[in-house]
């Protein structure tokens, strides 16, 4: 195969591209449905499982029995803890530095080790477990505050709210926060997925493509835009304010962050469910939430008549968010804590038949053999 | 719904105006100019300024970004100590990625830019050098300012100056391995760039990728094999025995060349000249695969890829076998950053679509139903 220098075609950003097959989740966008594996939908998983389920159901192909899901949290329970590396390393970053930034460089720290070994379930747990230890500690750190170790009795959701505050977190808080983490573990071939699965495909190990995939989300223009979401509703503010501020900004332009989806056609299925825990979550942010998105709706229908411009999960996710008492730095962070379970489970599933991945590009340079002039006569 | 694609083979992800892999033609072309021409005559300096800037530099562009280069080489304070908490005896990829992803930390968000490139190119040495000096209890040497970056690097590494011959030969290594198209780490760079992440994000990123055995990691395995098979004399024999065990032969193959690479072919004489023992067996064993595999798939272009004669240049360097992959990461850093900000200035986000393979939606079961 010629590659480059053949008439192929280019689709920009992959659109419409298939890149894996995949059994860990279908994200059905002409009937806004999100498919977790095993065939559940997202709306039916999250009142009946908790993270550490879900996420033994996206590594392992099932739900757990009671006692799995018993032995699953013992062992999360367990790798909580930063190593000696991971720990000297957050000590030498900055407590200003950027909160991804901290969590790329600490896991990345942490799981530096003597050889190169296979991904496998265990490593996705550990990893897992201990990411909120290191968002915690970053936070920590930012606020000029001691780090607060773990407390071992404590579930995934529930023990990072702890180490983040220093006190027993309310039940609804635990119950917002643990929604949000299921609702979104995963989410079909998004870009940071697509990444650890990229980098899978070289035989590279487990936490490469977790560091990978933080980066990766850590782009606006994909896990960066909860906080972006969060940031248009502090600018708008109330209600009254919604209309001339996003009229102003669709003017210039500009984009309303939370709006849109390459994928759906339709409402976005976890949307709906944050959108409705937001009431209870967060009142008054809810208030000028629900007018802002109606605004917004209607100012990107009149102008793209054709295009389902929906609300995104960022959008509504940002909200509950809040209402959990996250502050919005700490977003994307947290987003990470939650996919991280899809990012791992997708690298296993790739294990299975490991091809590397390498595409073709297309040549629009100069024509080639043009012979170089020396230096100095440049 | 498209077809599957595996491994995207054939899909155009970019377009690009940094390298052109002529697979068809054996040609590896750096923005215009085949590698042939540049790499015995082009220091790695000018090949990253044409990389970074679109054309090979004058005398001052050349000296300025020499200067700039010579300039950013000390690790920041974070870098330093987080280099002095990773174990000893850590892979020294993964000192690589953590220590570039310190040195990468900002306050706020970047959009990756020409500076930060070169910064984070002239780095990439003194980051591997520190690490085994450390390893061996030595303590780090400091840049020398007037050493170029491939004879800086071998400075640093052992506190000695290298010959001219061998900085020669780390040279072209660079200056051949510093683009190649779309592969994989290259590709990850740009899929983390489409985010509109920062340019240490995707870099780790790419280290990540380079450091899997099909990518970055061949070179070591091509010594891990010439080892094994010992002699010249033991070539053939120890060759079918590992192909009847269905082993690989490292070193062999690739997706896109259909003639002999074009980097090999000059590394090969490097070996030859450098490494004239590791030669003998190399290419005795060379010879012997590429028969077997012809014999096996007469239809297929079985060619010696870059990686098998790389590891002899790098051996005659002087680099121990785990120095291979991240010593191919200070060469690939310059079409890395290269590449993210070709995709930053037109971009795209990079999200391909999924086949589902798994059931039809179904209700769970709740937890104390389960069996």
């Amino acid at each position: 195969m010629t590659e480059d220098l053949r008439a192929a075609e280019f689709s920009p950003g992959l659109e419409g591209v298939v890149a894996a097959r995949t059994a860990v989740s279908e994200v059905d966008g002409a009937n806004g449905r999100l498919i977790y594996r095993g065939g559940y939908l997202i709306e039916d998983l999250v009142p009946a499982a908790g993270y550490e389920e879900t996420a033994y159901l996206l590594w392992h192909g099932e739900l757990p029995d009671k006692s799995q899901l018993d032995a699953l949290r013992r062992e999360m329970v367990a790798a909580r803890r930063l190593n000696e590396s991971a720990r000297r390393t957050l000590e030498s970053l900055g407590p200003d530095v950027d909160p991804m930034d901290m969590l790329r460089t600490v896991l990345s720290a942490q799981a530096a080790s003597r050889s190169l070994t296979k991904p496998s379930v265990p490593e996705a747990v550990a990893l897992t477990a201990v990411l909120p230890t290191i968002v915690a500690s970053a936070y920590r750190r930012r606020q000029r505050r001691d780090v607060i170790e773990p407390r071992d009795e404590l579930g995934h959701a529930a023990n990072l709210l702890w180490m983040m505050d220093g006190k027993e977190p309310a039940t609804e808080r635990i119950h917002w926060l643990d929604s949000y983490l299921v609702l979104l573990a995963d989410h079909g071939l998004n870009a940071s997925t697509f990444t650890a699965r990229v980098i899978a495909s070289t035989g590279s190990d487990l936490a490469s493509c977790v560091v990978g995939a933080i980066g990766a989300l850590k782009g606006p223009a994909h896990g960066g835009a909860t906080y972006a979401a969060r940031t248009m509703l502090d600018s708008i503010g109330s209600v009254e304010n919604a209309d001339a501020w996003l009229r102003e900004a669709h003017a210039k332009h500009a984009r309303f962050p939370g709006f849109g989806h390459r994928v759906y056609r339709t409402y976005d299925p976890r949307a709906k469910i944050l959108r409705e825990m937001a009431k209870t979550a967060d009142p008054r942010l809810h208030q000028v939430a629900a007018h802002t998105e109606e605004v917004a709706l209607k100012i990107l229908h009149d102008a793209h008549p054709e295009r389902p411009n929906a609300t995104n999960v960022d959008f509504w996710a940002s909200v509950v968010l809040t209402g959990t008492g996250i502050p919005k730095e700490m977003f994307t962070c947290l987003f990470a804590t939650s996919r991280v379970a899809g990012w791992t489970a997708h690298v296993l599933e790739a294990m299975e038949d490991l091809r590397i991945i390498r595409p073709a590009s297309v040549w629009v340079g100069p024509q080639p053999g043009q012979k170089p002039v020396p230096v100095d006569k440049r | 719904m498209p077809d599957y694609v595996p491994g995207l083979e054939g899909i155009v992800a970019a377009q690009t105006e940094i390298s052109l892999v002529d697979g068809a033609n054996g040609r590896l072309v750096y923005r215009g100019y085949v590698i042939a021409d540049l790499a015995e005559e082009m220091s790695f300096e000018e090949v990253a300024h044409l990389f970074w800037f679109g054309h090979l530099p004058n005398r001052p562009e050349l000296d300025g970004l020499a200067a700039e280069l010579s300039g950013s080489r000390s690790l920041t304070q974070a870098a330093a100590a987080a280099l002095d908490a990773l174990p000893k005896d850590a892979d020294p990829m993964d000192v690589l990625r953590s220590v570039v992803s310190v040195q990468g930390v900002r306050h706020r968000l970047e959009k990756p830019n020409i500076p930060a490139a070169i910064h984070v190119t002239a780095s990439f040495p003194t980051v591997l050098a520190a690490f085994h000096r450390r390893r061996q209890g030595l303590d780090p040497v400091k840049p020398r300012p007037e050493l170029g970056h491939a004879a800086n690097y071998l400075y640093m590494l052992t506190g000695t100056e290298a010959s001219p011959d061998l900085v020669r030969a780390l040279n072209t290594y660079l200056v051949l391995l510093a683009d190649h198209g779309m592969n994989a780490s290259t590709f990850t760079a740009r899929v983390i760039a489409s985010t509109d992440s920062d340019l240490a994000s995707c870099l780790v990123g790419a280290i990540g990728a380079l450091k899997g055995p099909a990518h970055g990691g061949a070179p070591s395995a091509v010594m891990d094999q010439l080892e094994q098979i010992g002699t010249a004399e033991n070539a053939a024999r120890w060759m079918r025995e590992a192909r009847a065990r269905k082993e690989r032969f490292m070193g062999f193959g690739h997706r896109v060349y259909r003639t002999y690479d074009p980097r090999a072919k000059i590394l090969k004489a490097m070996c030859q000249r450098l490494n004239p023992r590791f030669y003998d067996l190399a290419s005795r064993v060379e010879e012997t695969a590429l028969a077997i595999l012809h014999e096996e798939h007469p239809e297929r272009p079985q060619a010696t890829n870059v990686e098998f004669y790389s590891a002899g240049v790098l051996q005659a360097i002087g680099l121990p076998k785990d120095l291979f992959p991240p010593t191919f990461a200070v060469a690939r850093v310059a079409g890395w950053s290269a590449h993210v900000l070709e995709q930053a200035s037109h971009n795209r986000l990079i999200r391909p679509q999924s086949e589902y393979i798994g059931p039809e939606p179904r209700k769970p079961v709740p937890l104390a139903e389960r069996s």
